[in-house]
């Protein structure tokens, strides 16, 4: 999944639009968003809710079209790709982290960390497979179903499925947004933790500034603008940030 | 709660589409039928009105009191003589009496000698130039006058194309006779004959063609203006002779209108037979909607017991729901079965004219309809309203979708006990001797299928668990989440399986009987050594034509079978005749010995062995016309047939005009047999042109065809159930789908194509098609199986599996459930991702 000489950057957008509806009645979400996201980088999309920052992630990621615009994950412009192109794309090197609702009932957690290579056909890397496990803690619930799970572990789980197949680009959606603070620190600690010491490249949507102090670089979004950024950030820092834009 | 439950069918009407239709389907075929018979029903009362309409009093002979006695009443000398006529014509205030003489078995043939129009009967009346009598009018020619002349009606005129002067032949039991066409009449005001050709001649020419009869078979009577009919009718009653009646025209149109409605009922409880089980099978599918319905709002349901909605309310919801359900769905089902009745009364219009009335709707048909609709749908509706009147109004607060799973548990142990039971009375109705067999078998058969339904949940989960490895390895993670989908609502899955397993029960059932039958026919004539068949047709084979058929070259045996009426002991039964010393020769009789140690005694069959009668016990054999004793001397092992058999010597002691209904003919050795059926052929068209030979090979043919067809009707009669039973599927998809909105928006995020969506779907459905189909053959062959075995004693001789239909219906099945799943696979796929997994959905 890993591309060898790999370019630069992981995602990129240029003059992305995006409308809601029509004519009168339009609404536009993303408003000529011009962004990079590199390689190995942690970022965090901030922004009060209607800025579009999830508009913002749902194009990067290829599970909305701009209206507008161009976008590509890693060398591919997925803005001009068909339905079935950007699916395959999807698959092959992005991994997803949702809010709630990130695994199948009906499959065990293995089979859910496993889902994306069991779909595309391939085999699990037995060796990376049990090393994520061994950091997240999962090694004794792997044969346990969704809803025998704790909230926490569910979303434990989910990260593996993300990582296990190496995807260049993993977008994570308020993924700390239905745990307790314990819960959810565990997990952005596991998160940081992937970008440093595997390389992995996140891109994340929360509103929370303590959730957003454990990336690298923060992108603030305002009436579908990228209106400010920040690097290093502490959950002091964004918080200050976060008033200065009246919320 | 009524306005509740208006907006919520309005807000969600698509998860009742299906619903709806399967009402609908079985609807349409009642009211189709009902609708089609009332039609017919209309047609042929206008024609006994108009029949009746100008005469005021029939005399007959008295109906028998019994119906099988189905012999023409003309073969006794004539019921009434001149006397009679006379008698009844001084009776006060009659103003006209006429003997009627009428011989209505024959076959008109056209100027070319081929039989005119078969099918629809040949009327043959004497013209009595009464004219409220004959009920025609002379429109071309004259009426008859002299022997050997004939009027046609109007229609049959055109279609013989005759002028008058031409000669047509009317083919009858005894021979061919030659009339000369003298004119045309149109019967009654319009011709209304629903297809019939009628003719008048003479009354001696009725009767000789009708075998050479003296008397009259009727007296007709038109009455004075204003004279008492009653009084008529009675004064009648006292001149006429013992055995006959008199009624009045008005009371004999409505007594034959009667009869045909008793015939058209019997077409229409078929037609409600077959629409129960249409609907039964639909009320599997308005379970899974409405339990899947109930699933869905279990949220909203407990927000309403939250704020103080009782149990019983939210039980009112569900069945009104119900109830708009079945209203809307039986009015589509009637609308629908009209138009099938329009199209099926355009469809009979070119085939056999015009002889429906006009095609509405009966108020019966309305009345079956919603009421069975109704019944159906809230019954159906009542278990899930139950439970979602007891949902607690905690279930308002907890998330979704983390209700705990039932056990299978009481599911289980009802259902063996409901399989258990049916196969019980299946067993008592065909091996024990029960008071109506046939209900313990239908009773038993229901049961089974109820049993099974219920224990079909429990098969499906360790199914599901082992398909898991053969759909991952057919169709990778997709055939694995395909498995899980099944086993994860075994009810639900089961129930529409189970929907379609009787359907395709009932098809296997008939598939094996039509086979065993085939097989019995076949193994039958393979063992026949006679080169040719005759088969009574429209009446008994003549003698005549056997004569004919003996008397060509080539032809060493001709075997006669016929029955007579005879009684035994004072009961009546019937009695075979055949020519015994010939029998063994050419058919392979079912007999303990051979027929021809018959030696002027009688064969009997297992029923009489069962009354205690053993060989050598003397039967002592009475009939209307003589009597005759003789010993037992054999066995004739198929029941069913006649209860004894007798040689013909012995049996023209009981009746010299026996009903002879099979001839078999026997050649020579090394004649060439095309060469002496094709003489055969050529010396029957001379003077019995309907009487057909038959090659044991075409007879075979001719048989398969018939059970070939049989099936065909029964396959599309069922084909409303087994079309629910497919939606059925496609429901519980489609709901399914709608329930797993996130998860496949899930599957979609993370790079599942909608092409492997589409495939998942379609998976699911075709394993729930071919788990139902296989259900259904199982039951349906095991049901057949058991049926043939339980008939063996009427000769049947073993059962046969019906593997080419097994095979079309499984391939049939697996295309169906490709089918089902086009609109649920093709929702699923194109699901908005993005609202799917949208995080407060």
């Amino acid at each position: 999944m890993t591309t060898t000489a790999a370019p630069a950057l992981a995602a990129t957008m240029r003059d992305g639009y995006k409308d809601y509806g029509y004519g009168e009645a339009a609404v536009r979400a993303l408003d000529g968003i011009n962004v990079d996201i590199a390689r190995s980088e942690f970022t965090a999309i901030m922004g009060p809710s209607g800025s579009g920052k999830s508009t913002l992630l749902h194009t990067l990621a290829g599970l909305d079209r701009l209206t507008a615009g161009s976008s590509t994950i890693g060398d591919t412009v997925i803005t001009q790709l068909s339905e079935a192109q950007i699916t395959q794309v999807r698959r092959d090197y992005i991994g997803f982290i949702f809010q709630a609702f990130n695994l199948i009932p009906s499959l065990n957690a293995r089979e859910n960390i496993t889902l994306p290579i069991d779909i595309a056909g391939g085999d699990v890397d037995e060796e990376w497979f049990d090393e994520i496990i061994g950091i997240l803690g999962l090694g004794d619930r792997l044969t346990h179903l969704p809803a025998e799970l704790s909230g926490g572990q569910q979303q434990r789980v989910a990260v593996a499925r993300a990582l296990v197949s190496r995807p260049d680009i993993i977008f994570a959606d308020e993924p700390s947004g239905n745990l307790d603070s314990r819960s959810g620190a565990e997990l952005l600690a596991f998160m940081q933790r992937a970008v440093k010491e595997f390389k992995q490249t996140i891109v994340m949507v929360t509103h929370d500034p303590t959730a957003a102090s454990y990336s690298d670089r923060i992108l603030f979004l305002e009436d579908g603008k990228i209106v400010d950024e920040m690097r290093e950030p502490t959950a002091d820092r964004v918080l200050d940030r976060m008033k200065q834009m009246g919320h | 709660m009524l306005r509740l439950a208006l907006k919520s069918v309005r807000h969600n009407p698509k998860r009742l589409i299906l619903t709806v239709v399967a009402v609908a389907l079985g609807v349409s075929l009642v009211t189709a039928t009902m609708t089609f018979t009332s039609a017919l029903s209309r047609g042929f009362t206008d024609l006994f009105g108009d029949i009746y309409a100008t005469v005021d009093v029939v005399i007959e002979e008295e109906p028998a009191e019994s119906e099988d006695e189905g012999f023409s009443p003309t073969d006794a000398a004539g019921l009434f003589t001149e006397e009679d006529v006379a008698a009844v014509q001084a009776i006060d205030g009659v103003e006209d009496a006429a003997g009627a003489v009428r011989y209505e078995m024959g076959a008109l043939l056209g100027l070319d000698g081929e039989p005119l129009r078969p099918g629809p009967p040949t009327l043959l009346y004497n013209w009595t130039g009464v004219e409220g009598i004959d009920r025609a009018t002379v429109i071309d020619g004259r009426a008859p006058e002299a022997p050997g002349e004939v009027a046609v009606d109007i229609d049959t005129y055109a279609d013989l194309e005759a002028s008058p002067g031409d000669v047509v032949g009317i083919a009858t039991e005894t021979g061919v006779y030659d009339l000369e066409v003298v004119g045309s009449v149109r019967f009654g005001e319009n011709n209304e004959l629903q297809t019939a050709k009628l003719m008048y001649a003479t009354d001696d020419t009725v009767r000789e063609v009708a075998g050479g009869i003296t008397g009259y078979s009727g007296i007709e009577i038109v009455a004075e203006d204003g004279a008492d009919l009653d009084a008529i009718v009675s004064d009648a009653g006292e001149v006429i002779p013992e055995g006959t009646r008199a009624i009045s025209a008005q009371d004999k149109a409505a007594e034959q209108v009667e009869e045909l409605n008793e015939a058209l009922d019997i077409i229409d409880i078929f037609a409600l037979v077959f629409g129960l089980v249409a609907l039964f099978v639909g009320a599997y599918i308005i379970v899974n909607t409405f339990r899947i319905i109930v699933t869905q709002r279990t949220r909203e349901f407990g927000l309403l017991r939250a704020i103080g909605a009782q149990g019983k309310q939210i039980r009112s919801t569900i069945l009104i729901e119900a109830i708009v359900v079945a209203l809307v769905g039986a009015t589509v089902g009637i609308l629908l079965g009209w138009g099938l009745a329009v199209a099926g009364g355009a469809l009979v219009e070119v085939f056999s004219g015009d002889i429906l009335g006009p095609l509405i709707v009966p108020v019966r048909a309305l009345v079956w309809s919603y009421a069975l609709g109704a019944l159906v749908t809230i019954v159906a509706a009542l278990l899930p309203a139950i439970h979602a009147s007891q949902i607690s109004p905690m279930e308002a607060l907890r998330e979704a979708g983390t209700s705990g799973k039932k056990s299978l548990g009481v599911r289980n142990v009802v259902g063996g006990a409901l399989a258990l039971l049916g196969i019980a009375a299946v067993v008592a109705g065909l091996e024990l001797k029960v008071a109506g067999p046939a209900y313990w078998v239908g009773a038993g058969a229901v049961l089974i299928v109820l049993g099974t339904t219920l224990l079909a949940a429990q098969v499906l989960i360790p199914l599901a668990h082992g398909l898991r490895g053969v759909l991952a390895a057919i169709g990778g993670v997709n055939g694995k989440l395909a498995a899980n989908n099944i086993r994860r609502e075994p009810r639900r899955s089961a129930n529409s399986a189970a929907a379609l397993m009787i359907g395709v029960m009932l098809l296997a059932l008939v598939a094996t009987f039509t086979e065993s039958v085939k097989d019995t026919f076949t193994s039958q004539f393979a063992t026949n050594k006679a080169e040719l068949f005759i088969l009574a047709q429209m009446g008994p084979v003549p003698q005549g034509a056997i004569d004919v058929v003996a008397d060509t070259e080539g032809v060493r045996d001709v075997m006669r079978y016929a029955g007579i009426d005879a009684t035994v002991d004072g009961t009546s039964t019937t009695v075979g005749m055949v020519d015994a010393a010939l029998a063994d020769a050419v058919f392979d009789f079912n007999v303990d010995r051979p027929l021809a140690e018959i030696d002027g005694g009688t064969f009997i069959d297992p029923s009489v062995v069962e009354a205690g009668v053993e060989v050598g016990d003397e039967i002592a054999f009475e009939s209307a016309t003589g009597s005759v004793t003789v010993p037992v001397t054999g066995l004739y092992l198929n029941e069913g047939d006649q209860q004894y058999l007798l040689d013909w010597e012995q049996g023209e002691q009981l009746s010299d005009d026996p009903f002879i209904f099979q001839v078999l003919i026997d050649f020579d050795d090394d004649v060439d047999v095309d060469a002496t059926t094709q003489a055969i052929e050529d010396n029957l068209s001379e003077d019995f042109p309907l009487v057909q030979v038959q090659s044991p090979s075409e007879l075979e043919q001719f048989f398969n065809q018939v059970l070939t067809i049989l099936l065909g009707v029964i396959s599309g009669l069922l084909s409303a159930a087994l079309l629910i039973a497919i939606l059925g599927v496609a429901n519980t998809l489609l709901l399914s789908v709608t329930e797993r909105t996130r998860e496949i928006g899930l599957l979609r995020a993370v790079g599942v194509t909608r092409k492997a969506v589409w495939g998942m779907i379609t998976l699911e459905s075709v394993v729930m098609a071919l788990f139902g189909t296989i259900l259904g053959i199982v039951l349906g062959v095991g049901l057949g199986v058991a049926l043939v075995q339980a008939l063996s004693d009427f000769g049947f001789e073993r059962a046969v599996v019906p593997w080419v239909w097994i095979g079309v219906y499984t391939v049939l099945s697996m295309i169906a459930g490709v089918v089902a799943a086009i609109w649920p696979a093709w929702r699923a796929s194109r699901l908005d991702i993005l609202k799917a997994i949208a995080a407060d959905g």
